[in-house]
């Protein structure tokens, strides 16, 4: 045709060119051949079915004549039907096609297999595209490849393979998952298996109370892994932020009090000192992770509790790391929940500097000079009661030097800030003793109840358990357990007879002469750091007295302002108002105590309402 | 009204002016009542009587002028229309409340121990709720949250009998404001049920 043109070119730009309606050479060619060719379907057909079935055999894999199909299709197009002989059948051949590789290929390959293959086809159809079909095609094309490989098999995948890849940690994976399934809309199933993925991997941590002890480290791996996989895999796609957060926060509370607790003294290990190996950097990297999981627990008032227990003993008893991770900590907590979160924590800081101060000018001080028994130092932490924890108070019959030591101190103290009301807490007291023994002489850390209990023995060779108790007058319990640390424990100053490791009423104590140890100086008050567990249910019990305190205080600020107020209503704003997790049947107990001491009662004709009563 | 008081007075204490719990079991054997009877509450009622087991001379005017009663006899006959007066609707809860209250001897006291509410409300709400009592009473005596019942959860076991479908408690709703004890009732009889 092509030379049939050449040779009548002349005819075709002269002629033809000037008269409308007679068509080109070119196009009158062609329109004679589609009319021979519309005139001989099976013709049409054949081309059309083998053409197909050429595709088919380099779908699976065989070589073919692509110049061939090429310059077929080519045909077609310049023949303008294109559309409609060829692109129909062989979409819908191509979907027959992958709706059966598709069912077929889940079943065989695994999960992460399927997608890379699910991968290669689309570049696949994509070079076809480029290389023989109608660029008009790629869309469709592209569009019926996905809905027949991805689109149906969608939760088939998530099912299956999913959960493995998570915990696999498979970034590229995922990523190949991620990037797929976006292309066909179908985030939202995969941002579902995220969550509840989380979730139930999340329970299997919180829940197990034996690994309690690992749960905030197991909690951090945990986000941490989940946090690089949102980076690298999900490209950082914010609805997927929030589906994590969500669903941690969801993990993180489903088992109450316990994890905040728990994050609480994750964090006292770590600021405690003795912990080598640690530099501050590190330090302050594992404080702003821990942040993160702090950030998700919904009862802040269990881990304010712990954390200014486990801070005051750090404070007191000189075990802190490091004052400035201490006080970085803190005002991450005060960014974090505000001044009033921190203002008691901060208080305690200001306690411990005003007391160096204290201290130095007492030792200047004239009544210091003159009067202080000479052969032992004494340093005083003044408190403010309202910053610290509460302690029992504790008795203790102190050896005279001490008591004149303490009364000095005091009068010094009045003297300087008159008003006051000062309180001995014997059991927060800590001392450092020179001792004798046979093999050398030490000096021994040691609380002030091993103290007492020590120094009773410069005027004895051996007591029985009463004698002791009689003489210092401390606690049958809190006695046990300083003898207990005394004689059982790794250093054993004194010896129990008989041995055993209870103390039992009838033991009787002896000075261990001839105590050995390759240090000279011997710290044997760790269990003044050690957490009992009356302190812990009592600091448990004190969160639970407050918030009913708050709870009661919430009902009454809401009646107060709108005097009437169904129970409905009410339950909903204090739902609002209170920060930390409580039951509606507790609510219910609080309105009820309120009716009970009048604050509030039921109206007369609707039960339903609450009327303030003022 | 000479008649009342001349009644009055044979059976009250004389040095404390009133009708002692001595003197109500004599009325009581006289009118061949027992003085556990639920009839003797409502006779209470009906005088508005302040404190349990004694009547004043102005309680018992009240209640013989509003029964028309002045003999013993005639009292005894004007108690089953007393009966029917007290369970009337408009009456009863009002009846209910007053049984409560009745019940409150010491000053101040603002509840009832568990024995003596299962008693009360065997006598008051029995006859009425058989089956919503005899399941509320067990369940009082099994559980250990409270030891005593307040007048709020005694008046919201009445509108609980009176409201809610029983026994399948397809109505009731323990996010609206019941008492937590019918809360705890209501799942105590579920878990039975299973």
């Amino acid at each position: 045709m092509l030379m049939i043109r050449s040779i009548a070119l002349y005819l075709d730009r002269t002629y033809v060119k000037q008269t409308p309606n007679v068509r080109s050479l070119w196009d009158m060619g062609l329109q004679l051949f589609r009319k021979h060719l519309s005139l001989a379907p099976e013709v049409d057909h054949k081309t059309v079915t083998g053409l197909l079935r050429m595709i088919e055999s380099e779908r699976l894999g065989e070589a073919v004549d692509r110049t061939l199909i090429n310059h077929l299709l080519q045909m077609f197009t310049a023949l303008g039907i294109y559309s409609g002989s060829f692109e129909k059948p062989f979409l819908e051949c191509t979907s027959e096609f992958y709706a059966a590789e598709g069912t077929k290929y889940m079943q065989q390959y695994d999960v992460p297999d399927y997608l890379k293959h699910v991968e290669t086809r689309l570049h696949e159809e994509h070079e076809r595209c480029l290389l023989y079909l109608g660029d008009l095609t790629r869309k469709p094309l592209i569009a019926t490849v996905e809905r027949q490989l991805l689109e149906r098999h969608i939760h088939a995948i998530l099912d299956k393979g999913f959960m493995m890849l998570m915990d696999g940690h498979r970034i590229e994976d995922l990523q190949r998952m991620y990037s797929l399934f976006s292309r066909v809309n179908s985030l939202e199933p995969l941002r579902q298996a995220v969550s509840s993925y989380i979730r139930r991997t999340g329970q299997g941590i919180v829940m197990d109370e034996e690994k309690d002890k690992d749960m905030v480290p197991s909690l951090l791996e945990f986000k941490a892994s989940l946090d690089s996989i949102w980076e690298e895999s999900f490209s950082k796609n914010e609805g997927f932020c929030n589906h994590i957060r969500d669903a941690f926060e969801h993990l993180i509370n489903i088992r109450q009090n316990q994890p905040a607790e728990l994050i609480a003294k994750f964090l006292d290990e770590k600021l405690r000192a003795g912990n080598k190996g640690t530099s501050e950097e590190e330090l302050e990297g594992t404080l702003d992770k821990v942040l993160v999981l702090f950030r998700f627990i919904q009862g802040k008032d269990v881990f304010e509790a712990f954390y200014k227990k486990d801070l005051a003993k750090r404070l007191l008893l000189g075990k802190s790391a490091s004052i400035d991770a201490e006080k970085s900590m803190i005002s991450k907590l005060k960014t974090e929940c505000g001044s009033q979160f921190t203002n008691k924590l901060e208080g305690m800081f200001k306690d411990i500097e005003l007391s160096k101060e204290i201290n130095e000018s007492f030792k200047q001080s004239s009544q210091a000079r003159t009067k202080l028994p000479s052969g032992i130092e004494m340093s005083v932490h003044v408190l403010t009661t309202g910053y610290w924890p509460t302690y029992p108070p504790m008795v203790v019959r102190l050896p005279h030097e001490l008591n004149v030591y303490q009364d000095i101190f005091k009068e010094f103290y009045l003297s300087k800030y008159s008003g006051r009301r000062l309180m001995w807490q014997n059991s927060l007291g800590h001392c450092v003793l020179k001792a004798d023994f046979t093999k050398g002489k030490k000096e021994l850390a040691v609380s002030l109840f091993q103290t007492v209990v020590l120094m009773l023995f410069n005027d004895a060779e051996k007591l029985s358990f009463q004698d002791i108790k009689d003489s210092t007058a401390i606690e049958d319990k809190e006695l046990r357990r300083t003898l207990q640390s005394l004689a059982c424990g790794k250093v054993r100053v004194l010896q129990k007879l008989p041995k055993g490791r209870e103390v039992e009423d009838d033991d009787s104590f002896v000075f261990n002469e001839g105590f050995s140890a390759p240090l000279y100086r011997i710290k044997v008050n760790a269990i003044q750091m050690k957490e009992t567990v009356e302190e812990n249910t009592s600091t448990t019990e004190r969160v639970f007295q407050d918030r009913q305190y708050q709870v009661d205080a919430a009902i009454v600020r809401i009646m107060k302002t709108r005097k009437v107020l169904s129970h409905t209503l009410l339950i909903t704003e204090l739902f609002q108002q209170l920060k930390f997790p409580i039951k509606p049947a507790d609510l219910k107990k609080r309105i009820e105590s309120l009716i009970d001491r009048e604050y509030l009662e039921r109206d007369k004709n609707n039960p339903q309402i609450y009327n303030y009563l003022a | 009204m000479e008649r009342i008081d001349n009644l009055f007075h044979s059976y009250a204490n004389t040095s404390l002016g009133m009708i002692d719990p001595e003197g109500i079991e004599t009325l009581c054997s006289d009118m061949e009542v027992d003085h556990t009877d639920v009839r003797i509450l409502m006779l209470a009622w009906k005088m508005k009587a302040e404190k349990q087991g004694y009547f004043t001379l102005e309680e018992w005017r009240r209640g013989m002028k509003a029964l028309r009663a002045d003999t013993v006899s005639k009292l005894r006959k004007a108690l089953p229309e007393l009966e029917k007066e007290v369970k009337r609707p408009s009456n009863f809860e009002d009846f209910y409340s007053y049984s409560f209250c009745y019940c409150l001897t010491e000053e101040k006291q603002k509840s009832i121990d568990i024995e003596s509410i299962c008693q009360l409300l065997d006598l008051v709400l029995g006859s009425h709720f058989r089956a919503q009592v005899d399941y509320f009473i067990e369940y009082l005596k099994i559980q250990s949250d409270y030891k005593v019942i307040n007048m709020d959860q005694w008046m919201g076991f009445f509108r609980f009998c009176n409201e809610i479908s029983f026994p399948d408690f397809s109505n009731y709703n323990p996010d609206l404001a019941w008492p937590l004890i019918l809360d705890n009732f209501v799942e105590w009889m579920q878990s039975k049920q299973t």
